[in-house]
């Protein structure tokens, strides 16, 4: 099973659930199962722009993002972009 | 005297609280994480409901049942694909109708539930407004920050697209901007596009509107049909954001004039509410209490007033400050908050 990490803010909008293990093959997958689907993505279904997926460490958006693959023991974390000093 | 304000703030919503009108506590930070824009407590049920914004994850609405210890999320609020806009922000929640509630939001657009905040349904009718095109958004985006309803008509006020009355339930909406000016655009006068900053109409003289622009203060006497500008008769400017009204008197305003639109900051370096006794025809400085040297934002939704003619307003460097009717003699209730994005007043 993958393993989500979220963020306190998500967590909290979670049920203050921080951690979901998910059988997904996809970062997409994954994060559709969430109970954030109106926080991660926008009207149109495209991941919010200043959130970033992270998989075992790499950045997601450096790769095929939502289609990156994920294996049973992938950690995927969810981080809000940093932005300002 | 029982006094229960929620705060919005940039940094959460907080709960003010007095029991007797002179000492205050605090509660808060709730909804940590989320700016709010606006929060109010429904007079029909007491539901608390927030318009919650983040720059990671997007403008949503919360509500909660239990005096704010719980929160949902409102699970379907967005627009329409075919539209070809996004949802920037949600501005003000406003309750209507028998159950309904109206949600404000940027750009220029309005939602209404009919299921205590759960889901919000697009208003059509601003959504697809035939002067939509000529409508441009300002440094403040395009916000539907006020949201009026009174004696059967609706009136919403749009930021740098204008004022608009529904007498339809809001199926459809009439540009009621005449005689209101939008000096920064190359006709003075047009149609549509003039920056409301806030709008009010008086709970007891349905047919009278005011409006904070930002090229003046403005009255209507006929639901805004024609207006007349005031900011001439005592102001010392004619920019400024909030608006508060006097429950029981249609002719008192309140406003908060800050130096000019390049200058967002209390007029002249002074923290001054204004009031008018007259429906606008003469203005006077009311800041007993208030600090003489100061330069300080209140924000659009940041002045709120009560049913006994109390008057509240929040300022961007956190703090609370109150006054009696007539704001003859101010009281800072709270100091240090977060800045301060909305003050309503609830039921205690």
């Amino acid at each position: 099973m993958a393993v989500v990490l979220l963020p306190a803010v998500l967590a909290a909008e979670a049920g203050g659930q921080k951690r979901f293990e998910l059988d997904a093959a996809t970062v997409g997958e994954a994060l559709r199962q969430l109970p954030l689907q109106n926080l991660l993505f926008d009207e149109t279904g495209e991941l919010r722009r200043l959130i970033n997926v992270f998989v075992d460490g790499t950045d997601a958006r450096g790769g095929r993002l939502l289609e990156e693959p994920l294996t049973p023991t992938s950690e995927v974390r969810v981080v809000g972009a940093v932005a300002g000093g | 005297m029982g006094v229960f304000l929620p705060i919005g703030t940039r940094k959460g919503l907080f709960f003010v609280r007095s029991a007797d009108g002179r000492s205050w506590e605090v509660e808060g930070p709730l909804l940590p994480g989320w700016s709010v824009y606006h929060a109010m407590a429904d007079p029909r049920d007491g539901t608390l409901h927030a318009a919650t914004n983040n720059p990671f994850y997007g403008a949503t609405t919360h509500r909660s049942r239990d005096g704010g210890k719980t929160w949902e999320r409102s699970e379907e609020l967005g627009l329409p694909e075919e539209s070809g806009l996004k949802l920037n922000a949600t501005w003000h929640l406003e309750p209507g109708a028998d159950a309904e509630l109206w949600l404000g939001g940027d750009p220029g657009v309005l939602f209404r539930s009919d299921d205590g905040g759960e889901t919000w349904q697009v208003n059509r009718g601003l959504l697809e407004h035939p002067t939509r095109e000529r409508w441009q958004p300002g440094a403040g985006g395009m916000c539907t920050h006020s949201v009026q309803l009174v004696d059967g008509t609706m009136y919403v006020g749009i930021s740098a697209a204008g004022a608009f009355r529904s007498e339809d339930g809001g199926e459809s909406w009439t540009p009621i901007n005449k005689s209101v000016a939008a000096e920064f655009m190359p006709d003075p006068y047009p149609e549509v596009g003039q920056c409301v900053h806030k709008l009010l109409a008086h709970p007891k003289q349905p047919e009278r509107l005011w409006q904070q622009n930002h090229c003046g203060v403005y009255r209507s006497d006929d639901r805004g049909d024609n207006w007349e500008r005031l900011d001439g008769n005592g102001l010392p400017t004619s920019f400024g954001f909030p608006l508060a009204l006097d429950s029981d008197d249609p002719d008192v305003a309140y406003v908060i004039p800050e130096q000019s639109q390049e200058h967002h900051f209390s007029a002249e370096g002074r923290l001054g509410v204004y009031r008018t006794a007259d429906a606008g025809a003469s203005w006077e400085l009311a800041s007993e209490g208030l600090p003489d040297r100061a330069w300080v934002a209140v924000l659009r939704e940041g002045l709120a007033y009560d049913g006994a003619g109390n008057i509240y307003f929040g300022t961007q460097n956190g703090s609370v400050w109150t006054a009696p009717r007539g704001g003859a003699q101010w009281t800072e209730a709270v100091r240090d908050l977060p800045p301060i994005l909305s003050v309503e007043v609830a039921a205690a």
